[in-house]
């Protein structure tokens, strides 16, 4: 029933609904009072690569946290708007966020393992906390998660060792292995690679390639070569006159870059500002 | 497209700054060596001040204390000197018993409701939390001999209990109490959020975020808390004073009286026995030892490096 809403929104890139993971309508986060972000409306189109991009302060990581609900623990945050995973309003729809959460996963900017788990434990953690407790079906998700991460190999011998031990690089895989036991639907990642050094981001960015094919993926950088080279949509936002981020412009990573509609979003892919 | 006119500018500005720093940095170069000079003096003279006393205590209660820790000092109990033997002082075994049975009992006491405490209040931004937040910041400044006061109130006159270790432990406890949940307090807060981000983005409870996530996280601070607790507990005297009992014999029953190392101390200081009160080093020693170990235990398992299995 959200959906049908949804589409009728006139500002809304209308898709093929189940070729839809997400789906913003209007979205808006305020502190306080305070808005960070708003007018952001657009579709995060399945198995593509989603990135949001702009500058510092323009409300990506705010609008990012929006998606699986991180806000709720902020006393005085308020999003506002329709936000729509698979038919479901997260925030008014009839959806635990304990279960949004298992659906949308997130990697955070700065690589965060569970200092007092080991490597395996700190992948299995997700399921654990969520009731999981039969061994045979952890260690299988441990490993597919591990090898999707691409770090089975380098930490198959080593699984009961501290995850603090593991390279900056190493522990970000770690996490994106972490968030894929959970088999989410959709992968919410802030700055994934901003804490990393330029092999490690390699690492990183072709993993996503390939992770598209079984997870939709939402990528805030404020790297503009990263979104060109992995994203297939793009997101721009920018701080109004009141200091607001809003959405200014969504379409394909190819147009925003190529010959996007708004004159602000060339200014800003030229690198005249921000 | 911008010719290279506009770009030779900024290259000259950079420049003259770059003087300006260096004249500048020239300029005040002997003034500010003065006063690195000068602080450097200040700190060596501070440094000083502190240790210099420290380390003459330190000589003082070793010197003496040390040759009273005979084998006698912890397996006999105390006797008393006679003229004919000013030298049987006995031992201080009750003492020792006695101050280890307090402290146990006091940390298993103290230990739980405390380190639940601090948590709740550390995740919890409500009026009552806030009202227990005073209430411990209080107590952890209240005079110690009141502790004792309530406890010989409360345990002895209105529900007789006799003097006892269990009266004593009550009492320390409560005193540990305020050390525990502060400490706990500190250690979960200083837990990064993005930890407690991290377990509730993957579906987590918030009580299961604290348990599995926050918590093992604060573990060496809230370990250090309790040690820190007991070291200060262990050498109370005036909480102890009133409802222990004291008393010669080697026990440490919950329900019996019992001595302890404080106790001696201050017992023993009064004694018209030169041999009575030399003992007194050998018990400030033990008990300075006592909370050597402790704080050295604190920091080993503080710096310790995580092993983690499964
Ligand atoms: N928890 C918060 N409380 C108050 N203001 C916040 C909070 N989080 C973000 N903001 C504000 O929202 C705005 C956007 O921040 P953010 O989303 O982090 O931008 P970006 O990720 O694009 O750099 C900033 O002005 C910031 O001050
Ligand atoms: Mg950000």
């Amino acid at each position: 029933m959200s959906e049908a809403q949804v589409t009728k929104s006139p500002t809304v890139v209308v898709r093929d609904p189940g070729h839809t993971a997400m789906q913003l309508h209007d979205v808006a986060v305020s502190f306080n009072g305070r808005v960070a972000v708003r007018d952001a409306t657009f579709d995060v189109a399945k198995n593509r690569v989603t990135s949001l991009i702009g500058p510092s302060g323009s409300g990506k990581t705010t609008l990012l946290r929006a998606l699986n609900r991180l806000h709720d623990l902020t006393p005085g945050a308020k999003v506002s708007g329709r936000i729509v995973l698979e038919g479901t309003d997260i925030y008014r729809g009839d959806m635990t966020v304990t279960e949004l959460r298992t659906r949308v996963g997130m990697v955070f900017q700065r690589p965060n393992p569970f200092p007092t788990m080991s490597i395996y434990d700190n992948v299995v953690s997700g399921l654990r906390f969520n009731g999981i407790k039969k061994k045979s079906l952890l260690d299988e998700a441990a490993e597919t998660s591990l090898r999707s991460a691409a770090l089975w190999d380098s930490v198959e011998s080593r699984l009961k060792v501290a995850a603090s031990n593991l390279s900056g690089g190493e522990q970000q895989r770690l996490c994106i292995a972490r968030a894929l036991a959970m088999d989410p639907e959709v992968l919410l990642m802030d700055e994934p690679t901003s804490a990393l050094d330029p092999i490690a981001t390699l690492k990183i960015e072709e993993l996503m390639t390939t992770l598209k094919e079984r997870v939709t993926i939402v990528i805030v950088t404020h790297n503009m070569q990263q979104a060109a080279r992995i994203s297939d949509d793009c997101a721009f936002l920018l701080m109004g006159e009141d200091r607001a981020g809003e959405l200014i412009e969504f379409d394909t990573t190819e147009k925003i870059f190529n010959n996007p509609n708004d004159s602000r979003t060339l200014d800003y892919t030229l690198g005249r500002f921000g | 497209m911008n010719d290279l006119t506009e770009l030779d500018e900024p290259i000259e500005i950079a420049q003259t700054m770059r003087d300006e720093i260096r004249r500048v940095s020239n300029a005040t170069r002997a003034r500010r060596l003065m006063v690195s000079r000068v602080m450097t003096t200040l700190c060596a003279v501070t440094l000083a001040v502190t240790a210099v006393p420290l380390a003459l205590l330190l000589y003082q209660l070793i010197k003496r204390g040390a040759p009273e820790l005979t084998w006698t000092f912890f397996t006999k109990v105390p006797e008393t000197p006679s003229l004919i033997a000013p030298n049987a002082t006995g031992g201080l075994s009750n003492a020792i018993l006695g101050s280890i049975a307090l402290n146990v009992y006091a940390s298993i006491l103290a230990i739980p409701i405390g380190v639940l405490v601090g948590v709740y209040l550390a995740e919890s931004m409500n009026k009552f939390a806030a009202t227990l937040r005073v209430i411990a910041q209080t107590m952890a400044g209240a005079p110690s001999i009141l502790m004792g006061l309530f406890a010989f109130s409360f345990l002895l006159q209105d529900l007789h209990i006799g003097f006892s270790a269990i009266a004593g432990s009550f009492a320390l406890a409560v005193l540990m109490l305020p050390v525990i949940i502060i400490a706990t307090e500190i250690a979960v807060l200083n837990v990064p959020n993005t930890l407690r981000e991290a377990g509730l983005a993957l579906g987590a409870k918030p009580h299961k975020v604290s348990m599995r996530v926050v918590i093992p996280s604060a573990l060496t601070g809230i370990v250090t808390g309790c040690i820190l607790a007991i070291s200060r507990a262990i050498g109370e005297t005036a909480p102890v004073l009133l409802v222990i009992g004291g008393g010669y014999l080697n026990t440490w029953k919950p329900l019996s009286p019992v001595s302890a190392l404080p106790l001696s101390i201050y017992e023993n200081a009064k004694s018209e026995w030169p041999s009575q009160r030399a003992q007194v080093w050998g018990a400030a020693l033990l008990l300075v030892i006592f909370v050597f170990i402790l704080s050295l235990t604190a920091r080993i398992w503080a710096s310790r490096k995580q092993k983690v299995s499964n």
